[in-house]
């Protein structure tokens, strides 16, 4: 008959003797449960109250008596909290030491060797693990011999008598699946501190042919100096048939002491990596790039139009050649008129002349109030005898990168396989003990099976049916 | 469109296949209940049929994408594992009374996401961050987990209906619950399956996040519910494992368990967050 073995009974021994108080305290699995509960009623707490980046709104609703409450016990960031942290803690130190004080225990259940004429395994032995087989005494114990060879470890063989017995077991690694699973949750602790240590969650946006060696932290809100410089050499983004996004794609490039190094093309879900930093496709946009279109008139005896690109900040000449112009500022959108240019003339002589231009000229005169009109700061003809067309701003896409360093993050992964493992085997495998017994009766030999198991009864009795049937067959007997 | 069509159906012959159980035990009548088996199997064949034939359509559509990827394909998905879970359990223990308190359940997704207004049954295409392999692995652990779980449910119900039954009150449908013990085995393997499975899911659900959005834990609302969940579970599996709790304990826990599941899955959603299901 399988019975079912409860560890408990053999490990109550070491927190007994331990007088240590803390010791104690911590190696209880009551406790456990208990700080298991209270992370749980805690979390949900830190869903219902909005955290971080939402909690501005929350807070502004509160009245100040509880506005002092939620503050100081930093519930709008709970689970970066101090008593958060505390409270991971004490599991930390629960499993370390719960953990500690069990494996002598496990360690002893794994070595041990029990004697193989124990008769306790074959009370109420059901009858179909028992029968009769014909041979002599040794011919029969060499047979089951080498079966459990084959089979079984830490074999074990005694003779009493009329009796022979047998011990062997199987699983017994199977005792240590739980002390995986303990180990992977501290890993896991482990890898999150060290992420949060050692690495940085930052962001940075890149206009299209342009670069960047710095990006912004999210935590501090610091610029953060790379060692390197990306280059974005090229975004895309396709649409779907309705109008939504299919796929963003931004090529870069890293550039390390001005050197081009490494070209890679980054898309949602396919993070690269440079230099120990992650980047991520993030986000896109648009802004106003650096190059305006205008449209430049000389309104003279013979008038002439010019089209021109220039680039803001650059000094270009005028067509006329009376002097150079630049543009100092670009709006993509100002006061709600659209797009503008403020143009700075450097005549030869004389002093500059600066002037707003919009693209929609004509709304802006209709919008623009009087006195607005009457002053040289709003007229595309400020300077004779020139007037400024804005034909548009080329803008372009700029894409957003989430920028990461994890040093924790293979220590979390680890930890995550580690668990799955542990589960698995503490849940589907167990530690067989196997005792067989021979008896030399009148009739033949008789041989029966019995065995125990830490967990899964089910899995013994199977365990057991076929060593029978095994058994059986060995003696050219039908199962 | 063709699937959607064979879903409503099959929404229909899961409350038959549910009815035919019931009636069995009503009227104490075998036969009604292998009818019942039947009904099962036809609208999981169907169901299966239909998940794969909305995987072809979304190709045709040019928009191809493996059909778990807003709540009705999630619904229909964990309807489905519901009811495939179900039927190995009775292939397995040759009971058909666990279908009584198992069929409504999976009856009940169908018909949400089926007759829901504020559900689209369209296929809809994907934004790029859910075109991932490590998302469809997260869906499917996620829903084996959360079906083990809600059979568990069903098995903790029908622990606490059985304790009711004594020679006194001598009610057949009481009588046909299968022993406590019985229960309470088939109880906490489901907790242990669906353990596994939930693990699984949180994994692969950070690993997903991770490669997305450059961090695998980001406390987000439903992330902290699957983290509360577990807590949960964790705790009832210390509780049996190493303290020995039994029976009505158990049973009790994997109904509070199973609450979290369902908030976890529906109760987020008023609660704001990234997940695509939410919006
Ligand atoms: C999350 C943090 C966890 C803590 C703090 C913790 C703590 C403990 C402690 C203190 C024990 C010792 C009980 C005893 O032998 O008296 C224990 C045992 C056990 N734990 Fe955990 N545990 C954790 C997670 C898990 C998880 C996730 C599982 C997976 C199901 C697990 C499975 C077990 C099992 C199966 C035992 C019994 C060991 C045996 O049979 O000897 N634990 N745990």
């Amino acid at each position: 008959m399988a019975f079912y073995e409860t560890i408990t009974v053999m490990t109550k021994s070491k927190s007994k003797n331990q007088s240590n108080i803390i010791w104690g305290f911590f190696s209880t699995v009551k406790l456990t449960i208990v700080l298991l509960i209270i992370l749980a009623i805690v979390s949900i707490l830190g869903t219902l109250v909005p955290q971080e980046q939402g909690a501005a709104e929350f807070a502004r609703r509160l009245n100040p008596a509880m506005l002092q409450i939620f503050t100081s016990l930093d519930l709008f960031d709970m689970y970066h909290s101090i008593w958060f942290r505390v409270l991971i803690g004490c599991l930390a130190m629960n499993l370390i030491i719960c953990s500690m004080d069990k494996f002598p225990a496990t360690w002893k259940r794994f070595i041990a060797r029990p004697e193989p004429d124990r008769t306790k395994p074959f009370d109420n032995l059901p009858p179909e693990q028992s029968f009769l087989v014909q041979g002599t005494p040794e011919e029969t114990a060499n047979k089951v011999n080498k079966l459990f060879q084959s089979r079984y470890k830490k074999i074990r063989e005694k003779e009493v008598g009329a009796n022979r017995f047998f011990y062997g077991e199987k699983g017994s690694y199977s005792l240590f699946g739980v002390y995986f699973v303990h180990l992977s949750v501290l890993l896991i602790l482990v890898g999150s501190l060290a992420g949060s240590f050692f690495g940085f969650d930052a962001y940075v946006n890149i206009l299209e042919g342009e670069q960047i060696d710095t990006v912004m932290l999210r935590k501090a809100m610091n610029p953060l100096n790379l060692e390197f410089t990306v280059r974005c050499d090229k975004f895309t983004v396709d649409f779907y048939e309705n109008g939504a996004p299919k796929e963003y794609r931004s090529d870069l490039s890293f550039l390390v002491k001005g050197k081009e190094v490494a070209k890679k093309s980054l898309l949602v879900n396919h993070p690269v990596e440079f230099m120990g930093i992650t980047f991520y496709q993030a986000s896109y946009g648009s802004a106003p790039g650096k190059t305006v279109r205008l449209k430049i008139s000389r309104n003279t005896a013979e008038p002439t139009v010019t089209d021109m690109r220039v680039e803001a900040g650059k000094s270009t000449a005028l067509p006329g050649g009376e002097g150079k112009f630049k543009v100092i500022d670009v709006r993509e959108d100002i006061m709600k008129m659209g797009q503008a240019v403020l143009i700075s003339v450097q005549p030869d002589q004389g002093k500059p002349v600066d002037f707003w231009v919009f693209k929609q000229g004509k709304m802006a005169l209709k919008m623009l109030p009087e006195p607005m009109l009457k002053s040289p700061k709003f007229n595309p003809s400020a300077f004779n005898p020139y007037t400024f067309f804005l034909d548009g701003l080329e803008t372009k896409f700029y894409t957003g990168l989430q920028v990461n360093r994890d040093p924790g993050v293979s220590i979390v992964w680890i930890g995550c396989f580690l668990m799955i493992a542990g589960l698995f085997v503490t849940f589907f495998l167990s530690h067989n003990r196997i005792w067989v017994h021979l008896l030399k009766t009148d009739q033949g030999m008789k041989i029966s099976a019995a065995g125990t198991a830490n967990r899964n009864p089910v899995g013994l009795e199977r365990e057991l049916e076929h060593l029978t049937r095994d058994l059986k067959g060995l003696f050219g007997k039908k199962g | 469109m063709l699937n959607s069509i064979i879903l409503s159906y099959t929404t229909f012959v899961y409350f038959a296949a549910f009815m035919f159980y019931l009636l069995a035990m009503v009227m104490n009548r075998e036969i009604l209940a292998r009818i019942g088996t039947v009904a099962s199997l036809i609208g999981l064949l169907a169901q299966t049929v239909a998940i794969i034939l909305r995987w072809v359509e979304s190709y045709t559509l040019g928009v191809g994408h493996a059909p778990f990827s807003n709540l009705y394909e999630s619904l229909v998905f964990f309807a489905w594992t519901i009811m495939l879970l179900y039927m190995i359990v009775e292939w397995r223990t040759k009971n058909r009374t666990f279908g009584t308190f198992v069929t409504p359940l999976a009856f009940l997704a169908m018909a949400y996401a089926s007759f829901s207004p504020n559900i689209s049954s369209q296929i809809q295409p994907l934004i790029p961050a859910l075109k991932s392999n490590w998302l469809i692995s997260h869906v499917i652990t996620c829903f084996f987990g959360y079906a083990a779980f809600a059979l568990s449910f069903g098995f903790s119900l029908m622990y606490l209906l059985k304790r009711l039954d004594n020679q006194k009150r001598n009610n057949i449908f009481l009588q046909l619950i299968p022993g406590r013990s019985i229960l309470d085995d088939l109880n906490y393997q489901m907790i242990v399956v669906g353990f596994l499975m939930l693990t699984l899911g949180i994994i692969t659900g950070s690993v997903w996040a991770h490669s997305a959005w450059g961090t695998y834990w980001s406390w987000d609302p439903k992330e902290t519910w699957s983290l509360i969940t577990w807590l949960i579970y964790a705790s009832v599996i210390h509780s049996r494992m190493v303290r020995g709790w039994k029976g009505k304990r158990i049973a009790i826990l994997s109904i509070i368990g199973f609450a979290c599941v369902l908030f976890t899955y529906f109760g987020v959603n008023y609660l704001a967050g990234l997940h695509s299901y939410a919006s």
